[in-house]
Protein backbone atom coordinates (compact mmCIF):
# COMPACT_ATOMS: atom_id res chain seq x y z
CA UNK A 1 0.00 0.00 0.00
CA UNK A 2 1.62 3.02 -0.82
CA UNK A 3 -0.82 5.52 -0.97
CA UNK A 4 -1.91 8.08 1.97
CA UNK A 5 -5.07 5.53 3.67
CA UNK A 6 -7.62 7.48 4.68
CA UNK A 7 -9.52 6.74 8.00
CA UNK A 8 -12.35 4.45 8.04
CA UNK A 9 -15.50 5.94 9.36
CA UNK A 10 -18.55 4.28 9.16
CA UNK A 11 -19.13 0.58 8.84
CA UNK A 12 -22.48 -0.32 8.01
CA UNK A 13 -23.37 -4.21 8.30
CA UNK A 14 -25.74 -5.31 5.86
CA UNK A 15 -27.00 -8.37 5.17
CA UNK A 16 -24.35 -10.09 2.63
CA UNK A 17 -21.68 -7.43 2.89
CA UNK A 18 -20.61 -4.41 4.50
CA UNK A 19 -20.78 -0.94 3.20
CA UNK A 20 -17.54 1.80 4.01
CA UNK A 21 -17.27 4.96 4.14
CA UNK A 22 -13.85 6.84 4.53
CA UNK A 23 -13.13 10.32 5.61
CA UNK A 24 -11.97 11.39 2.36
CA UNK A 25 -15.59 10.47 1.13
CA UNK A 26 -14.53 7.41 -0.70
CA UNK A 27 -17.25 4.59 -0.18
CA UNK A 28 -16.70 0.73 -0.48
CA UNK A 29 -18.32 -2.55 -0.11
CA UNK A 30 -17.00 -6.00 0.82
CA UNK A 31 -18.78 -8.81 0.59
CA UNK A 32 -18.80 -11.05 4.35
CA UNK A 33 -17.28 -14.06 1.57
CA UNK A 34 -14.35 -11.71 0.72
CA UNK A 35 -14.15 -10.48 4.21
CA UNK A 36 -13.92 -14.01 5.74
CA UNK A 37 -11.95 -15.80 3.40
CA UNK A 38 -9.11 -13.00 3.79
CA UNK A 39 -9.22 -13.90 7.83
CA UNK A 40 -5.57 -13.52 8.69
CA UNK A 41 -5.75 -15.47 11.53
CA UNK A 42 -2.78 -18.51 11.75
CA UNK A 43 -5.08 -21.06 10.57
CA UNK A 44 -6.70 -19.39 7.85
CA UNK A 45 -4.15 -17.66 6.42
CA UNK A 46 -1.84 -21.16 5.45
CA UNK A 47 -4.45 -21.98 3.31
CA UNK A 48 -4.55 -19.16 1.14
CA UNK A 49 -0.74 -20.13 0.57
CA UNK A 50 -1.83 -22.60 -2.20
CA UNK A 51 -4.77 -22.58 -5.02
CA UNK A 52 -6.52 -25.95 -4.12
CA UNK A 53 -6.80 -25.10 -0.44
CA UNK A 54 -7.75 -21.26 -0.95
CA UNK A 55 -10.51 -22.72 -3.35
CA UNK A 56 -11.51 -25.30 -0.07
CA UNK A 57 -11.42 -22.21 2.31
CA UNK A 58 -13.49 -20.40 -0.02
CA UNK A 59 -16.23 -22.86 -0.48
CA UNK A 60 -16.02 -23.42 3.21
CA UNK A 61 -16.33 -19.70 4.30
CA UNK A 62 -19.77 -19.67 1.07
CA UNK A 63 -21.59 -22.34 3.10
CA UNK A 64 -21.67 -20.39 6.03
CA UNK A 65 -25.05 -18.77 6.73
CA UNK A 66 -24.80 -14.99 5.64
CA UNK A 67 -25.35 -12.97 8.73
CA UNK A 68 -23.57 -9.87 10.12
CA UNK A 69 -20.79 -10.39 12.21
CA UNK A 70 -20.30 -9.13 16.00
CA UNK A 71 -17.52 -6.12 15.16
CA UNK A 72 -15.24 -4.79 18.07
CA UNK A 73 -12.10 -2.40 17.44
CA UNK A 74 -8.85 -3.27 18.45
CA UNK A 75 -6.84 -0.83 20.10
CA UNK A 76 -6.70 2.20 17.29
CA UNK A 77 -5.55 -0.32 14.56
CA UNK A 78 -7.97 -3.11 13.35
CA UNK A 79 -11.12 -4.65 13.93
CA UNK A 80 -12.12 -7.82 14.85
CA UNK A 81 -15.44 -9.84 13.39
CA UNK A 82 -17.33 -12.79 15.57
CA UNK A 83 -19.27 -14.92 13.72
CA UNK A 84 -22.08 -17.33 15.15
CA UNK A 85 -20.11 -20.22 13.22
CA UNK A 86 -16.89 -20.39 11.46
CA UNK A 87 -13.11 -18.74 12.42
CA UNK A 88 -13.70 -15.17 14.50
CA UNK A 89 -9.73 -15.27 15.15
CA UNK A 90 -8.27 -12.84 12.83
CA UNK A 91 -7.99 -8.92 13.73
CA UNK A 92 -8.03 -7.01 10.91
CA UNK A 93 -5.95 -4.08 10.45
CA UNK A 94 -7.83 -1.16 8.76
CA UNK A 95 -4.86 -1.18 6.33
CA UNK A 96 -6.03 -4.96 5.11
CA UNK A 97 -9.50 -3.49 5.11
CA UNK A 98 -8.24 -0.52 2.90
CA UNK A 99 -6.77 -3.49 0.34
CA UNK A 100 -10.20 -5.74 0.68
CA UNK A 101 -11.80 -2.14 0.00
CA UNK A 102 -9.90 -1.87 -3.23
CA UNK A 103 -9.85 -5.29 -4.90
CA UNK A 104 -5.78 -5.81 -3.80
CA UNK A 105 -4.46 -8.69 -2.20
CA UNK A 106 -3.70 -7.49 1.62
CA UNK A 107 -0.97 -10.33 1.74
CA UNK A 108 0.94 -8.73 -1.23
CA UNK A 109 1.26 -12.06 -2.94
CA UNK A 110 3.23 -12.90 -0.20
CA UNK A 111 2.78 -16.58 1.66
CA UNK A 112 2.08 -17.09 5.60
CA UNK A 113 5.28 -18.49 7.07
CA UNK A 114 4.58 -20.08 9.92
CA UNK A 115 7.65 -18.05 11.70
CA UNK A 116 6.64 -16.92 14.80
CA UNK A 117 5.31 -20.41 16.23
CA UNK B 1 -44.52 -18.84 61.65
CA UNK B 2 -47.53 -18.85 59.78
CA UNK B 3 -47.50 -15.19 59.47
CA UNK B 4 -43.03 -15.05 58.69
CA UNK B 5 -42.91 -14.01 55.52
CA UNK B 6 -40.12 -16.45 54.74
CA UNK B 7 -40.74 -19.82 54.13
CA UNK B 8 -38.62 -22.13 55.64
CA UNK B 9 -37.37 -25.84 54.52
CA UNK B 10 -39.41 -28.26 56.51
CA UNK B 11 -41.60 -25.46 58.45
CA UNK B 12 -44.54 -27.19 57.32
CA UNK B 13 -43.93 -30.96 57.36
CA UNK B 14 -42.23 -30.34 60.78
CA UNK B 15 -39.42 -31.82 59.21
CA UNK B 16 -36.09 -30.29 60.99
CA UNK B 17 -33.12 -29.10 58.49
CA UNK B 18 -30.11 -31.25 58.90
CA UNK B 19 -26.95 -29.54 60.38
CA UNK B 20 -24.50 -28.59 57.31
CA UNK B 21 -21.51 -30.66 58.00
CA UNK B 22 -17.61 -29.12 58.15
CA UNK B 23 -17.06 -30.15 54.70
CA UNK B 24 -20.23 -28.89 53.66
CA UNK B 25 -19.81 -25.24 55.71
CA UNK B 26 -16.34 -25.23 54.33
CA UNK B 27 -17.46 -25.55 50.56
CA UNK B 28 -20.17 -22.65 51.02
CA UNK B 29 -17.72 -20.82 53.02
CA UNK B 30 -15.66 -21.19 49.72
CA UNK B 31 -18.13 -20.39 47.02
CA UNK B 32 -19.46 -17.51 49.02
CA UNK B 33 -16.01 -16.47 49.04
CA UNK B 34 -15.45 -16.54 45.57
CA UNK B 35 -18.58 -14.66 45.02
CA UNK B 36 -17.50 -11.76 46.71
CA UNK B 37 -13.85 -12.23 45.45
CA UNK B 38 -15.99 -12.11 41.61
CA UNK B 39 -17.96 -9.18 42.95
CA UNK B 40 -15.12 -7.29 43.93
CA UNK B 41 -13.31 -7.61 40.65
CA UNK B 42 -16.18 -5.93 38.87
CA UNK B 43 -16.13 -3.08 41.32
CA UNK B 44 -11.96 -2.72 40.68
CA UNK B 45 -12.93 -3.11 37.02
CA UNK B 46 -14.81 0.07 37.28
CA UNK B 47 -12.39 2.25 39.64
CA UNK B 48 -9.71 1.67 37.49
CA UNK B 49 -9.88 3.71 34.32
CA UNK B 50 -7.06 1.74 32.18
CA UNK B 51 -5.16 -1.77 32.57
CA UNK B 52 -2.18 -2.72 30.86
CA UNK B 53 -0.53 -6.02 31.05
CA UNK B 54 2.98 -6.05 30.22
CA UNK B 55 4.55 -9.23 28.54
CA UNK B 56 7.56 -10.67 26.71
CA UNK B 57 7.72 -14.35 25.22
CA UNK B 58 11.52 -14.16 26.68
CA UNK B 59 13.06 -13.83 30.15
CA UNK B 60 15.71 -11.01 30.84
CA UNK B 61 14.52 -8.22 27.83
CA UNK B 62 13.41 -6.03 31.10
CA UNK B 63 9.97 -6.49 31.54
CA UNK B 64 10.25 -5.48 35.10
CA UNK B 65 12.16 -2.25 34.32
CA UNK B 66 9.71 -1.26 31.64
CA UNK B 67 6.63 -2.10 33.77
CA UNK B 68 7.81 0.17 36.50
CA UNK B 69 9.11 2.59 33.87
CA UNK B 70 5.62 3.10 32.53
CA UNK B 71 4.07 3.21 35.86
CA UNK B 72 7.05 6.14 37.10
CA UNK B 73 5.86 7.92 33.61
CA UNK B 74 2.21 8.11 33.80
CA UNK B 75 2.58 9.04 37.51
CA UNK B 76 4.81 11.89 36.41
CA UNK B 77 2.17 13.26 34.31
CA UNK B 78 0.27 13.58 37.79
CA UNK B 79 -2.05 10.20 37.14
CA UNK B 80 -2.89 7.56 39.86
CA UNK B 81 -1.07 4.80 38.92
CA UNK B 82 -0.81 0.98 40.48
CA UNK B 83 1.42 -2.20 39.60
CA UNK B 84 0.15 -5.49 40.21
CA UNK B 85 3.27 -7.61 40.16
CA UNK B 86 2.07 -10.86 38.96
CA UNK B 87 5.64 -12.59 38.80
CA UNK B 88 4.66 -15.00 42.05
CA UNK B 89 8.02 -16.67 41.60
CA UNK B 90 10.44 -13.89 40.82
CA UNK B 91 8.58 -10.95 42.04
CA UNK B 92 11.46 -8.01 41.58
CA UNK B 93 9.08 -5.10 40.92
CA UNK B 94 9.20 -4.08 44.75
CA UNK B 95 12.55 -3.52 44.80
CA UNK B 96 12.86 -1.51 41.90
CA UNK B 97 9.84 0.80 43.14
CA UNK B 98 12.31 1.50 46.61
CA UNK B 99 10.14 -1.26 48.39
CA UNK B 100 12.56 -3.26 49.49
CA UNK B 101 11.11 -5.36 52.55
CA UNK B 102 8.22 -3.64 53.26
CA UNK B 103 4.71 -5.83 54.33
CA UNK B 104 1.56 -5.12 53.35
CA UNK B 105 -1.96 -3.83 55.45
CA UNK B 106 -4.37 -6.29 55.93
CA UNK B 107 -7.58 -4.69 57.32
CA UNK B 108 -10.97 -6.17 57.38
CA UNK B 109 -9.76 -8.89 55.24
CA UNK B 110 -8.63 -6.82 52.21
CA UNK B 111 -5.16 -5.88 51.14
CA UNK B 112 -3.27 -2.51 50.89
CA UNK B 113 -1.10 -1.66 48.43
CA UNK B 114 2.29 -0.27 49.67
CA UNK B 115 3.30 2.74 48.07
CA UNK B 116 6.55 3.62 46.17
CA UNK B 117 8.11 6.19 44.34
CA UNK B 118 5.82 9.74 43.01
CA UNK B 119 3.03 7.29 44.50
CA UNK B 120 2.83 4.68 42.93
CA UNK B 121 0.65 1.81 44.61
CA UNK B 122 2.24 -2.28 44.32
CA UNK B 123 1.30 -5.49 44.63
CA UNK B 124 3.51 -8.01 45.31
CA UNK B 125 4.56 -12.00 46.02
CA UNK B 126 7.63 -10.47 47.54
CA UNK B 127 6.22 -8.52 49.84
CA UNK B 128 4.43 -12.18 51.24
CA UNK B 129 8.08 -13.72 51.59
CA UNK B 130 9.79 -14.07 54.93
CA UNK B 131 12.89 -13.30 53.05
CA UNK B 132 13.64 -12.93 49.39
CA UNK B 133 16.00 -15.93 48.90
CA UNK B 134 12.39 -18.09 49.85
CA UNK B 135 11.76 -19.46 46.79
CA UNK B 136 8.03 -20.18 45.78
CA UNK B 137 6.98 -23.48 44.61
CA UNK B 138 3.66 -23.56 43.74
CA UNK B 139 1.60 -25.86 41.18
CA UNK B 140 -0.87 -23.92 38.49
CA UNK B 141 -3.88 -24.31 40.67
CA UNK B 142 -2.27 -22.24 43.37
CA UNK B 143 -0.73 -19.52 41.67
CA UNK B 144 -4.29 -19.26 40.21
CA UNK B 145 -6.17 -18.64 43.38
CA UNK B 146 -3.31 -16.54 44.92
CA UNK B 147 -3.42 -14.01 41.47
CA UNK B 148 -7.45 -13.96 41.69
CA UNK B 149 -6.42 -13.00 45.84
CA UNK B 150 -4.25 -10.43 44.34
CA UNK B 151 -6.83 -8.75 42.35
CA UNK B 152 -9.86 -9.63 43.89
CA UNK B 153 -8.95 -8.83 47.23
CA UNK B 154 -6.79 -5.70 47.20
CA UNK B 155 -8.13 -2.08 48.27
CA UNK B 156 -6.73 -0.17 45.25
CA UNK B 157 -8.67 2.98 45.14
CA UNK B 158 -9.66 4.98 42.47
CA UNK B 159 -6.89 4.29 39.79
CA UNK B 160 -6.06 6.08 36.51
CA UNK B 161 -3.91 3.09 35.20
CA UNK B 162 -3.38 -0.43 36.44
CA UNK B 163 0.20 -1.70 34.93
CA UNK B 164 0.31 -5.70 35.27
CA UNK B 165 3.77 -6.81 35.26
CA UNK B 166 4.08 -10.88 34.08
CA UNK B 167 6.45 -13.81 34.45
CA UNK B 168 8.16 -14.47 30.59
CA UNK B 169 6.19 -16.49 28.22
CA UNK B 170 2.62 -17.28 27.74
CA UNK B 171 1.62 -19.36 30.74
CA UNK B 172 -1.37 -19.13 32.41
CA UNK B 173 -0.74 -15.97 34.41
CA UNK B 174 -1.92 -13.75 31.46
CA UNK B 175 -4.80 -16.36 30.73
CA UNK B 176 -6.08 -15.81 34.63
CA UNK B 177 -5.74 -12.38 34.80
CA UNK B 178 -7.37 -11.90 31.19
CA UNK B 179 -10.80 -14.12 32.06
CA UNK B 180 -10.87 -12.39 35.61
CA UNK B 181 -10.06 -8.81 35.10
CA UNK B 182 -13.04 -7.07 33.33
CA UNK B 183 -12.05 -4.37 30.14
CA UNK B 184 -8.36 -4.99 30.00
CA UNK B 185 -7.34 -2.22 26.94
CA UNK B 186 -4.78 -4.09 26.07
CA UNK B 187 -1.02 -5.54 26.11
CA UNK B 188 2.60 -3.95 25.86
CA UNK B 189 5.39 -6.17 24.37
CA UNK B 190 7.91 -5.88 25.58
CA UNK B 191 11.17 -7.27 23.43
CA UNK B 192 15.10 -6.75 22.87
CA UNK B 193 16.12 -6.75 19.37
CA UNK B 194 18.21 -9.88 19.15
CA UNK B 195 16.11 -12.56 16.40
CA UNK B 196 15.54 -15.01 19.78
CA UNK B 197 13.64 -12.22 21.55
CA UNK B 198 11.92 -10.84 18.58
CA UNK B 199 10.88 -14.67 17.57
CA UNK B 200 9.43 -15.09 21.30
CA UNK B 201 7.43 -11.91 20.96
CA UNK B 202 5.74 -12.80 18.11
CA UNK B 203 4.50 -15.35 20.22
CA UNK B 204 3.34 -13.03 22.37
CA UNK B 205 1.10 -11.11 20.23
CA UNK B 206 -0.30 -14.39 18.75
CA UNK B 207 -1.27 -14.95 22.39
CA UNK B 208 -3.14 -11.60 22.56
CA UNK B 209 -5.48 -13.02 19.34
CA UNK B 210 -6.17 -16.35 21.77
CA UNK B 211 -6.87 -14.15 25.09
CA UNK B 212 -8.97 -11.58 22.85
CA UNK B 213 -7.14 -8.46 24.37
CA UNK B 214 -5.31 -6.34 22.10
CA UNK B 215 -1.81 -5.52 21.23
CA UNK B 216 -1.51 -2.11 22.67
CA UNK B 217 2.75 -1.72 20.64
CA UNK B 218 5.76 -3.43 20.98
CA UNK B 219 8.38 -1.53 23.17
CA UNK B 220 11.93 -2.77 21.81
CA UNK B 221 14.09 -2.17 25.37
CA UNK B 222 18.40 -2.21 25.39
CA UNK B 223 17.78 -0.78 22.30
CA UNK B 224 21.09 1.21 21.72
CA UNK B 225 24.01 2.49 23.97
CA UNK B 226 24.93 5.75 23.93
CA UNK B 227 28.92 6.68 24.28
CA UNK B 228 29.31 10.03 25.53
CA UNK B 229 33.06 11.70 25.35
CA UNK B 230 35.62 14.17 24.38
CA UNK B 231 38.04 14.75 21.82
CA UNK B 232 39.47 17.54 20.29
CA UNK B 233 37.56 19.96 18.87
CA UNK B 234 35.70 19.22 15.30
CA UNK B 235 37.65 16.04 14.74
CA UNK B 236 36.54 12.46 13.94
CA UNK B 237 36.40 10.25 16.54
CA UNK B 238 36.16 5.93 15.52
CA UNK B 239 35.57 3.47 17.37
CA UNK B 240 35.56 -0.18 17.01
CA UNK B 241 31.99 -1.22 17.39
CA UNK B 242 30.07 -5.13 17.76
CA UNK B 243 30.49 -7.25 14.50
CA UNK B 244 33.79 -6.07 12.98
CA UNK B 245 32.03 -2.29 12.49
CA UNK B 246 33.47 0.79 12.62
CA UNK B 247 31.29 4.02 13.96
CA UNK B 248 32.17 7.54 13.58
CA UNK B 249 31.27 11.05 14.89
CA UNK B 250 32.31 14.27 14.60
CA UNK B 251 33.03 16.10 17.97
CA UNK B 252 31.40 19.43 18.13
CA UNK B 253 32.94 22.95 18.71
CA UNK B 254 34.03 22.16 22.00
CA UNK B 255 34.56 18.69 21.55
CA UNK B 256 31.88 16.77 22.57
CA UNK B 257 31.09 13.82 20.57
CA UNK B 258 28.62 11.02 21.08
CA UNK B 259 28.14 7.77 19.50
CA UNK B 260 25.12 5.01 19.93
CA UNK B 261 26.18 1.38 19.74
CA UNK B 262 23.17 -1.52 18.77
CA UNK B 263 24.58 -3.84 21.35
CA UNK B 264 21.86 -6.59 19.78
CA UNK B 265 21.48 -5.59 16.19
CA UNK B 266 19.07 -2.98 15.52
CA UNK B 267 15.35 -1.89 14.70
CA UNK B 268 13.96 -5.69 15.75
CA UNK B 269 11.18 -4.56 17.41
CA UNK B 270 9.88 -2.07 15.09
CA UNK B 271 10.29 -4.73 12.22
CA UNK B 272 8.27 -6.92 14.35
CA UNK B 273 5.47 -4.64 15.21
CA UNK B 274 5.33 -3.70 11.24
CA UNK B 275 5.19 -7.53 10.47
CA UNK B 276 2.15 -8.01 12.29
CA UNK B 277 0.57 -5.07 11.78
CA UNK B 278 0.61 -3.29 15.70
CA UNK B 279 1.93 -0.40 16.68
CA UNK B 280 5.25 -0.23 17.69
CA UNK B 281 5.74 2.04 20.78
CA UNK B 282 9.48 3.78 20.92
CA UNK B 283 12.82 2.50 21.77
CA UNK B 284 14.14 2.49 25.19
CA UNK B 285 18.28 3.21 25.62
CA UNK B 286 20.74 0.40 27.25
CA UNK B 287 21.51 2.22 30.57
CA UNK B 288 23.45 0.85 33.18
CA UNK B 289 21.95 3.06 35.25
CA UNK B 290 18.87 1.19 35.55
CA UNK B 291 20.72 -1.90 36.76
CA UNK B 292 22.29 0.39 39.79
CA UNK B 293 18.82 2.17 40.42
CA UNK B 294 17.04 -1.17 40.54
CA UNK B 295 20.03 -2.68 42.74
CA UNK B 296 19.48 0.68 45.00
CA UNK B 297 15.51 0.89 44.99
CA UNK B 298 15.61 4.63 43.20
CA UNK B 299 14.42 4.13 39.88
CA UNK B 300 15.93 6.04 36.89
CA UNK B 301 13.41 7.64 36.26
CA UNK B 302 13.20 9.12 39.78
CA UNK B 303 16.96 9.63 40.34
CA UNK B 304 16.97 11.32 36.76
CA UNK B 305 13.68 12.73 35.49
CA UNK B 306 15.01 14.63 32.30
CA UNK B 307 17.93 12.31 31.73
CA UNK B 308 17.34 10.19 28.10
CA UNK B 309 15.66 7.37 29.69
CA UNK B 310 13.16 9.56 31.15
CA UNK B 311 12.58 11.36 27.81
CA UNK B 312 12.48 7.58 26.21
CA UNK B 313 10.01 6.32 28.99
CA UNK B 314 7.91 9.79 28.32
CA UNK B 315 7.76 9.13 24.58
CA UNK B 316 6.89 5.15 25.19
CA UNK B 317 3.82 6.53 27.43
CA UNK B 318 2.27 9.14 24.86
CA UNK B 319 2.50 6.42 21.89
CA UNK B 320 0.54 4.29 24.69
CA UNK B 321 -1.71 6.84 25.91
CA UNK B 322 -2.34 7.63 22.23
CA UNK B 323 -3.57 3.97 21.83
CA UNK B 324 -6.22 3.59 24.58
CA UNK B 325 -7.57 7.14 23.96
CA UNK B 326 -7.67 6.81 20.25
CA UNK B 327 -9.35 2.96 21.11
CA UNK B 328 -11.82 4.30 22.93
CA UNK B 329 -12.96 6.94 20.84
CA UNK B 330 -11.69 6.04 17.73
CA UNK B 331 -14.50 7.37 15.97
CA UNK B 332 -15.80 5.07 14.02
CA UNK B 333 -19.41 4.41 13.43
CA UNK B 334 -20.42 0.55 13.76
CA UNK B 335 -23.85 -0.06 12.42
Amino acid sequence: MSEEMPNLTRFERRDVDVALTYDDGSEFVITYDDLRHACPCAKCSPMRNEDEASKTLRRQVEAHPKEKPQVRTVGNYALGFEWSVGCSSGIYRFERIWDLANRRDPDNGRPYVHGAW
Amino acid sequence: MADSPVTQHGANSGEVPAEATPQEQKQMEQAYAQMKRKMSMAEIGRKIKHKVMVLSGKGGVGKSTVSTGLALALAQQGLKVGILDIDITGPNVPKMMGLDGRRLHVESGRIHPAQGHLGVKVISMAFLLDNEDTPVVWRGPIKLGAIQQFIGDVEWGDLDYLIIDFPPGTSDEPLTVAQSLPDIDGMVIVTTPQDVALLDSRKSITFSESLKVPVLGVVENMSGYTINGKATANSEVQIAGPAGKTLKATADGEGNFSITIDIFKEGGGKSTADEFGVPFLGALPFDPGFVRGGDDGVHRIVSEPEGPSAVAFAKVVAALQDQIVDSSGSGLEII
